[in-house]
Parts: structure tokens; sequence; C-alpha cells
């Protein structure tokens, strides 16, 4: 039952980011952008990874289509008559030959949900945080756990990234105060 | 804060900026309703914001033993200012804040981490080794307050302040 | 070959949206869209390292206190990616601030436009 969901989701997913990719009016492509980043947060969801699925619905599709539109609100909504983009026919064969040349990968990856893929079976690490980040830093989840005691250090780099944005986006815009 | 020789918060300005005049003249005899821009969303705001606060600080404090944690948090309280942003008019909103909040939010955070960081390679170990601390469940009490005192205060204050700053657009000497 | 793309259509659905975004960033002239095409090329990267994480019939990674539970998905590649999806917004953030300042000097969002202007 799960898979015929999942199944349904993977398709309006591929949808909505081809119709992204040919409509030519830049409100259009944000909003079915946004349905977009709706979709792929329920499909991490059903993946089992809630707190993925959470950042992505709240990141995604609220403060990126947040930032988009307000774009467009200060720059320019190109006008124009036809619905569906121009399709350029030497970025289509490159991105054709690019997605055959991953196609012939897929073969020897592991199925979707394989128990004995060489991510889960690895019991050195994957295994340890499982069975031993209770024990060790009193959280239940390991997420939570991974991210803030065992890798701290790339979650301290990150979130000097994102005040590194926010002041760079102050000297972009030439401005003294967020507000 | 405010202007000291004035008793209210926000100057008096001419309305030419836009038609957000949220502010009551006290040349009115009479107060008036703010006007807005749209009923729906006034009306859809005033009920959900309360309950999306809620839900985020929720979040934000239950990242330990459920799903969340500091970023899903900390993005969903700064996304109840923008929604505020939407109902009222944005230039009230940024009047409300002032200039300071967001800063002191963003770079509050981000000192937090650091120092919890970097205390314990004062303390003679590694970067962020929690058991260096001089608590019982050091470990459980600094995953908290990295989670909630850093990274949640970080991503709510730049949510915030990303949205102002490309709402206003280039200042400077731009014309 | 059906049952080939049974099997691992999340990888398949990956590759289409990692094309997609990829067509978007080199065939469409307007900025705001390449931007949208960046976004949409990061998340099918996203999808492909939690479908690589998943298990079937296995449980979310919240490990109780008693211990125990049934397969656990692996919770490596979740951290990985929550990182970079707010990474990833910082990065569309800047690019939309930089657009708003192009289009302040030039006056136009047009890529082949702005080649045109800035070779002068």
């Amino acid at each position: 039952m799960m898979e015929y969901v999942a199944y349904a989701l993977v398709v309006f997913v591929v949808l909505t980011g081809i119709a992204t990719a040919l409509l030519r009016d830049v409100l259009a492509a944000i909003i079915v952008f946004a349905a977009y980043s709706l979709g792929m947060a329920l499909l991490y969801t059903l993946l089992l990874a809630p707190d993925v699925g959470l950042t992505e619905a709240v990141i995604g599709a609220g403060v990126t289509t947040i930032l988009l539109l307000l774009t467009i609100v200060k720059t320019v909504r190109p006008g124009g008559e036809r619905t569906i983009e121009r399709f350029d026919s030497r970025a289509a064969v490159a991105c054709g030959a690019l997605a055959v040349v991953f196609g012939l990968t897929l073969p020897d990856l592991p199925a979707v949900g394989d128990p004995n893929s060489p991510i889960l079976s690895y019991d050195a690490v994957t295994g340890h945080y499982l069975t031993q980040s209770y024990a060790e830093t009193g959280v239940e989840n390991t997420v939570t756990a991974v991210l803030a005691a065992y890798r701290g250090f790339d979650t301290f780099g990150e979130a000097t990234v994102v005040f590194a944005a926010g002041v760079a986006v102050l000297v972009v815009l030439q401005r003294e105060v967020f507000t | 804060m405010s202007d000291a020789d004035e008793g209210s918060e926000t100057p008096p300005e001419t309305p030419a900026d836009d038609e957000d005049v949220d502010a009551e003249p006290e040349t009115f005899p009479s107060p008036r309703r703010a006007y807005t821009e749209s009923e729906v969303i006034m009306s859809t705001v005033r009920v959900v914001t309360p309950f999306v606060l809620t839900f985020g600080l929720y979040i934000t404090f239950h990242g330990a033993d459920s799903p969340g944690g500091g970023f899903q948090g900390g993005a969903l309280v700064g996304v109840v200012v923008l929604m505020l942003a939407f109902a009222f008019g944005i230039d009230p909103t940024r009047r409300w804040l002032g200039t300071k909040a967001v800063t002191l939010v963003a770079s509050l955070g981000l000192l937090v981490f650091a120092t919890i960081g970097l205390g314990s390679v004062v303390l003679g170990g590694a970067f962020l080794e929690y058991g260096l601390y001089p608590l019982e469940d050091a470990a459980k009490y600094g995953i908290e307050a990295v989670e909630i005192g850093g990274i949640a205060l970080i991503v709510a204050g730049v949510i915030m302040g990303l949205f102002f700053l490309t709402a206003a657009g280039p200042g400077g000497d731009v014309e | 070959m059906i049952e080939l793309l049974a099997t691992r259509w999340a990888y398949a659905a990956f590759i289409l949206l990692m094309v997609t975004g990829i067509y978007m960033m080199i065939a469409n002239a307007n900025l705001v869209k390449k931007v949208i095409g960046l976004n949409l090329f990061q998340s099918a990267v996203f999808l492909f390292f939690i479908a690589s994480a998943y298990v079937a019939d296995g449980s979310v990674p919240i490990v109780h206190s008693e211990g125990g539970g049934g397969p656990y998905v692996s919770p490596l590649p979740h951290v990985i990616v929550l990182t970079a999806i707010v990474v990833g917004v910082s990065l569309t953030a800047v690019a939309l601030a930089l657009i708003v300042r192009i289009y302040g000097e030039y006056g136009t969002l047009d890529e082949a436009v702005l080649r045109e202007v800035s070779d002068d």
C-alpha cells in the first residue's frame, strides 16, 4: 500500500519538476516550484526522514518561495504571450547524454530499501551511532545526537555559513542594518 | 530604544510611502481602524500565528526526543514574523522590530554556539567535548543548549533579516 | 527493465530531476529561473541521499531508552541533508540579492542582453 503512495508522489514530483522547467512565466514557475517542494517534503517523510521533511517543508516550500517572490517584486516579471518556454535543443541533447551516463550506473546501485546495502550493514559507523548514542549522549533522537555531538563541528560551520549569508546580503545590498 | 523626546514609538511621518497607515495620528478626532491589505490574510494570520509559534517552540524544545530540533523550530519562529509582515504590512513590522532586535538575535545565537564549543578547548580538550564541563549529564545539557540557544536563534534571526533586506532592495548610493 | 525501475525508483527520479535542474540552469535565459533550476538540482541530490538511507519496513531513527526496536534507518545521510538544505537557502538568498543588484544596475534580467551589455 505504501509503495503506491510513494509511486504516486514520485510521479507528482517529476511532473511538477518538468512543469517548472517548461513554463515561461516566472511567477507560474515559482508557484509550481512551491508545489514541487511540498511534494518533496512528503516524499522525504514517506522515506522515514521526518526531520528532513520538516526542514524541507519550512525552508524549501516556505522561505525559498517567499524570497523568490520578493525578488520578482523588486525586479521585473517579464511579460509575453507564450505559455511554454522555448525549447533549446543543444542543451537538451547535453542533458540527455548526462542522463544516459547516470542511468548506466542504475543496475549497480542497491535496491531502495535493501537492508544489506553498504551504508546500513557497516556496523562500525551506523551501528555504533544507532546503539551507543543514548548511552553516550542521553538524547533519543539519533539525528540530533549526530548533528550536535558527534559531528558538531560541521554544524558550527553551517551556523557560520548561515550568519555569513546574512552579512553577505547586507554587503551586496549596501545596507547597514537588517531591518 | 525609541526617540527620547516623543512619547509614541512610531515617529509621525507622511503616509506617502505606502498605503499602510497603521499608526493613529493625533489629529483625527476618533480612532480609525487600521487599513489592511487584505481581509483574508489578516483574519487567517490572526488565527494561525499563535499556533505556528507554539508549534515552532515545541519542535525546538523537544528536538532531543522526537523529530525536530533547532533548524526546524528556528525557521518556524522566523516565519511567524514573516506572516505578521504579510498581514500588517512590511514597513509597520519593520518599525515595530526596530533596528537592533534581529541583529541581536542572530549574533547571540552564534556567540552561544561558539562559547560552548570553544569553552571545552579552553578547558583543555577538543572542540565541543561536552564531557569536560563540570555537570552531570553534560552531553544532554550541552546538546540542548547548542540546539535551542545556538542554532534556533541564528536561523530565526537570519531568516527575518533576509526577508526584510530583500524586501527593502538596494540601499546606499544606488538611485 | 521494468523491475529495474520498480526497485530503484528513487534513483531514476533523482536522475530525471537533476537533469531537469541542469537544463533549467543552462537553457533558460532569465536569471531567476536559473536560481530555481539550482534549487531543483539540489533537492534531487537530497532525494538520492535520503533514498540511500532507507530500509524497507524500518523505523524512524529515534532509539528509545530501553533499546531494541526494529531495523532503523541510517541517520547519517539525514544529517548531511539537513545541513545542506540550510546552506542551500543561504546560497539562494545571496544569489537573489545579487540579482536584485544586477537589475538595479542594468535594468534587465535576461542573460543574453546582459552578456552584450557587459562586453562593451
